[in-house]
């Protein structure tokens, strides 16, 4: 990293957030009936961010600035109350942005021509990967809350108008949660704000303003109730957000019919992505904002998460549908992520860091993966499905890589976070660290199990199942080589963490 | 505190915007003369002219301070603010209305006077410093607003729409004059400024005065259709022309808060801790039937009175902390309401041009794909009500929340939180039904120039506001601080 200096006086994060909206207009102002066109100036809009994005990793320079924030940008927003456009990156955002960029340019890519009403669809997706942009570089925590809603919208109607099954049901229910949660953030977005207002005399909603002054305070409850810590109540605002949209178990229930009902383009961004959002905003904000509330509240959630680990990989061990197989294996990925986050330690949080990348490459695979499958073979489910590797041997050695990383080989990249994961909690929660282990084992069980299932033993007659395009070997192409460069070079991602998180005002364990 | 007796203060020029409307009323009453029948547009063009005259006379009161007959009105920042904006909303009623009268077959001048006689009425009460003419005003736009829910005299609804609003506003306009009456007696004046400081004396814990606010709330709380006060809304609104619905859904509720606000933010701030819990409950009542019921309803007409029910909840919670900050709230959320929910009739009102039966959500199925336009803008509008970013209705709340949390009042605050999650149901249901597809091919009418350039500009402010609340958030500052 910083192999070069991009020139300073271009607004790289806006433009970031600009270009797809840009390139949702240009859909917009396209006929409907010129489909292919439509498809490619998605895929153009994506190839531009995703080319934007690398740029800005390239010249990103580790450890400089006061917290370690580049590219910043502040315009004055709403300045009577202290709301500002503020962006900026740093080792917590940086990788994410680029797995934003690449999930949303494989999901258009992979979007069917003959989706119909195939306008919508690519603009709804162009809005999302704004938004989704906009909550990685927001400063501002009303600016990210705006964002946060704003994600929202497009992911409603993807799930709900292009989806499968019971699917205005999936996106109703997603919707609701996620609403729950974000308006409990807005409340103590609102109160941290109050509260720094009250202390310091300044009404800001800056993030590196408010994490300068942690809110304190006790809270006594009427009556002879007791008495809560303030700065807890505030953690479990933005935790009850966060917690939803990871989902920590077990808030988890809206998970298996979103993810079972979203068409293949939406899942790869949703579960790849957005669900790391929820785990970028606990470090983020619950960890910055309230480090007392963290370290004393972390316990119960690395619990929770542990649980998560373990919940999820039984249910992926008792499904038959593979879609919804693999939405338990991301849920119980996740929990790792959790684990790592709440172990509360260097090692465990840049794992957890670590781990949300893989987890984007790997469970974008494996849903790519269950696409593919149930588009050739015209079903999902695990007990109709053998023998695929006799006629599609490059599917299958393909298919093979990507179930190796999720179930944590060394040498490719799942084991490393898990591994970075499992040392932090080992040191701060010993019998959750051997709760995640046998989540590890489970994971092989069912992936293993998916795997074979599917592609070995002999083929039925007649063997039908068609081999890979070259479009669908270029799809995996760029997931498969992050997953083995990782898996051999993990120091790359961890030195620029490392210096992000030591700057932050987090209690280590 | 010093009150003009060196004659009665006549000063024409504090009142000028409402001399221009009611003038354009009389010059449109003489003009629908010699107008031909089927010419009756340009009555709409003249009514248009004189508004945007009207606006322009509303500028220069910004930042005045000026007192006038006998402090009876006031010219004040608050004033223009609220001319502003019940200026434009009444040019956008007259620029969308020719084509859905005609339609309806209701094409006559008397429409546009009464429009601009209602529209008189609320400015008067917006500027109103006295009882007296905060009755007039009242009266005056609530007598045109009669007349007008009627106005489709051959349509039964519309009749039964006039008659419960009458019958009901006459017996709200009782409460609100013997409240009045009491308060009179209780502090021996009638000016707003005489009644501020005699409440700062010993006059604040009278019985009379306490039971004369009591029951000027409940006049107020009727024009906004809060609740309990809120059964006529349903009623009016749905059985109403659906444009003069959209006029009065908001410009309406507009006015009556300006009167809310001089009354219980500038009159009786020494007193608020005697009408916080009154005003509160109405709030919650408001939030609560609002929204619970909203979600039974399927005319869209319907639908959108009870959202205008709990939003009247909303926009009430900005009134109770008392303070500038709070007030600012509620004049920002007051500006947005008019925006989104104008809207949101105004595509009814588009849809209604072809016919009325359409306000039923049945009729709205798979309405993406039939009216695209309609549709995606209508789209706006319900996510801004429903307080989505990025559109304005999102920064209402957030203002108005902001207000609640900075003055620590926080059980409003949790019922509104709730409310707002339980809303998402029967805004975003309107747009899975016209995301939804259609049952089979329905007869189309088209949208008209100006109404689909109306729809299309509010549009856009919805989402321009959402991006950049700023510069009204500061207008709504300005005018929100109020002094007597």
């Amino acid at each position: 990293m910083s192999w070069y200096t991009l020139p300073t006086n271009v607004p790289w994060l806006s433009l970031v957030l600009v270009v797809p909206l840009v390139g949702a207009l240009l859909v917009v102002l396209t006929p409907s009936v010129a489909g292919r066109v439509i498809k490619q100036l998605g895929i153009l809009t994506a190839v531009i961010t995703l080319a934007l994005v690398l740029a800005i990793i390239g010249g990103f320079q580790q450890g400089v600035g006061g917290l370690h924030l580049q590219f910043e940008e502040v315009l004055r927003w709403i300045p009577s109350l202290g709301i500002s456009y503020h962006l900026g990156i740093d080792g917590l955002s940086l990788f994410l942005l680029g797995l934003n960029a690449l999930l949303f340019l494989i999901a258009i890519i992979v979007t069917d021509s003959a989706t119909p009403r195939l306008k919508e669809f690519i603009l709804l997706l162009l809005i999302l990967e704004a938004a989704t942009a906009g909550i990685l570089l927001a400063l501002d925590l009303i600016l990210f809350y705006v964002f946060w809603e704003a994600m929202l919208v497009p992911l409603y109607f993807l799930i709900g108008v292009w989806g499968e099954g019971r699917r205005i049901y999936a996106a109703f229910k997603f919707l609701i949660y996620t609403v729950i949660g974000s308006f409990a953030m807005l409340i103590a977005i609102l109160a941290v704000a109050g509260i720094n207002f009250s202390q310091t005399g300044q009404l800001s909603f800056d993030w590196t303003v408010l994490v300068q002054h942690p809110a304190a305070g006790v809270w006594h409850l009427p009556g002879s109730l007791g008495s809560v810590g303030i700065p807890q109540l505030l953690f479990v605002g933005f935790a009850l957000a966060f917690a939803i949209k990871m989902p920590i178990w077990p808030l988890h229930t809206w998970l298996p019919p979103a993810y079972t009902a979203s068409p293949v383009p939406v899942v790869i961004v949703f579960a790849g992505l957005v669900s790391k959002l929820g785990a970028y905003g606990f470090i983020r904000f619950n960890l910055s904002l309230f480090p007392d509330a963290a370290h004393s509240l972390g316990g119960p959630l690395a619990v929770l998460a542990t649980i998560g680990i373990l919940y999820g990989a039984v249910m992926a061990l008792a499904q038959t549908d593979l879609k919804r197989l693999v939405a338990y294996a991301s849920m119980s990925h996740l929990g790792f992520i959790g684990l790592g986050i709440f172990a509360g330690n260097l090692l465990g949080i840049e794992g957890a860091l670590v781990q949300m990348i893989n987890h984007g490459v790997i469970i974008a695979a494996l849903f790519l993966v269950v696409g593919m499958i149930e588009r050739r073979a015209g079903t999902r489910l695990r007990g109709e499905l053998r023998g695929l590797g006799a006629t599609a041997p490059l599917f299958a050695a393909l298919f093979l890589v990507v179930s190796l990383a999720a179930l944590g080989l060394p040498g490719l990249n799942g084991f490393v976070g898990e591994f970075l994961i499992m040392l932090g909690a080992w040191s701060s929660f010993l019998p959750l660290a051997v709760g995640a282990g046998i989540g590890v084992v489970l994971a092989a069980w069912y992936v293993l199990r998916f795997y074979q299932g599917s592609t070995q033993d002999a083929p039925p007659h007649p063997a039908s199942f068609p081999e890979l395009r070259i479009l669908d070997v270029g799809v995996l192409a760029p997931l498969l080589a992050l997953m083995v460069v990782i898996g051999i070079s993990p120091g790359f991602f961890p030195a620029a963490v490392d210096a992000t998180v030591k700057a932050l005002p987090v209690i280590l364990r | 505190m010093t009150i003009n007796l060196s004659g009665l203060g006549i000063d024409y020029g504090a009142i000028l915007p409402e001399l221009i409307v009611v003038g354009t009323a009389i010059v449109v009453l003489f003009l629908d003369l010699v107008v031909p029948a089927d010419r009756r547009g340009w009555l709409a063009g003249v009514t248009v002219v004189g508004l945007l005259a009207a606006l322009a006379a509303s500028f220069p009161l910004w930042g005045q301070d000026r007192a006038a007959f006998g402090d009876t009105v006031i010219a004040d920042s608050l004033a223009a603010f609220f001319n502003v904006l019940l200026i434009a909303i009444t040019i956008l009623t007259a620029l969308i209305s020719p084509r859905f009268l005609r339609a309806l077959d209701l094409d006559y001048g008397e429409y546009y006077i009464l429009l601009l006689g209602a529209t008189a009425g609320m400015m008067l009460l917006a500027a109103a410093t006295s009882l007296m003419t905060i009755f007039l005003g009242i009266e005056l736009l609530s007598v045109c607003l009669y007349v007008l829910s009627g106005f489709a005299r051959t349509a039964l609804r519309s009749q039964e729409a006039a008659l419960k609003y009458l019958l009901l506003g006459g017996f709200a306009t009782g409460f609100l004059l013997y409240g009045m009456a009491l308060i009179y007696g209780a502090t021996g004046s009638t000016t707003l400024r005489a009644i501020a400081a005699a409440t700062t004396t010993a006059a604040a814990s009278n019985v009379l005065l306490l039971v004369g606010i009591a029951l000027l709330s409940v006049g107020l709380a009727f024009k906004v259709s809060a609740a309990p006060f809120h059964m006529w809304t349903p009623d009016v609104y749905e059985g109403a022309p659906t444009v003069v619905t959209t006029f009065m859904s908001v410009a309406t509720k507009a006015a009556a808060f300006a009167a809310i606000g001089r009354i219980f933010i500038a009159t009786f701030p020494s007193i608020s801790s005697r009408w916080y819990f009154p005003l509160a409950l109405i709030a919650i009542f408001s939030l609560f039937i609002g929204n619970l019921v909203a979600i039974t309803q399927d005319n869209i007409k319907r639908m959108l009175a009870y959202s205008g029910i709990a939003h009247a909840g909303y926009i009430l919670l900005g009134i109770l902390p008392g303070t500038t900050q709070g007030f600012t709230a509620t004049l920002f959320y007051i500006a947005a309401y008019a925006v989104m929910n104008f809207g949101a009739f105004a595509v009814v009102t588009a849809i209604g041009a072809g016919g009325e039966q359409t306000a039923d959500l049945s009729y709205w199925r798979g309405l993406f794909y039939r009216r695209p336009f309609l549709a995606t803008v209508m789209t706006i509008f319900m996510l801004s009500l429903a307080g989505i970013p990025p559109t304005v209705g999102f920064f209402a709340k957030l203002f108005v929340f902001q207000s609640l949390v900075t003055a620590q009042i926080w059980a409003p605050l949790v019922v509104a939180v709730i409310m707002t999650i339980v809303s998402f149901y029967y805004y975003l249901r309107v747009i899975v039904v016209m995301l939804a597809q259609p049952d089979g091919a329905v007869a189309e009418n088209r949208v008209g120039f100006s109404t689909s350039t109306v729809l299309g500009a509010v549009a856009v402010a919805t989402v321009f506001l959402g991006l950049f609340p700023s510069v009204v958030l500061d207008w709504a500052s300005h005018a929100a601080s109020l002094h007597f």
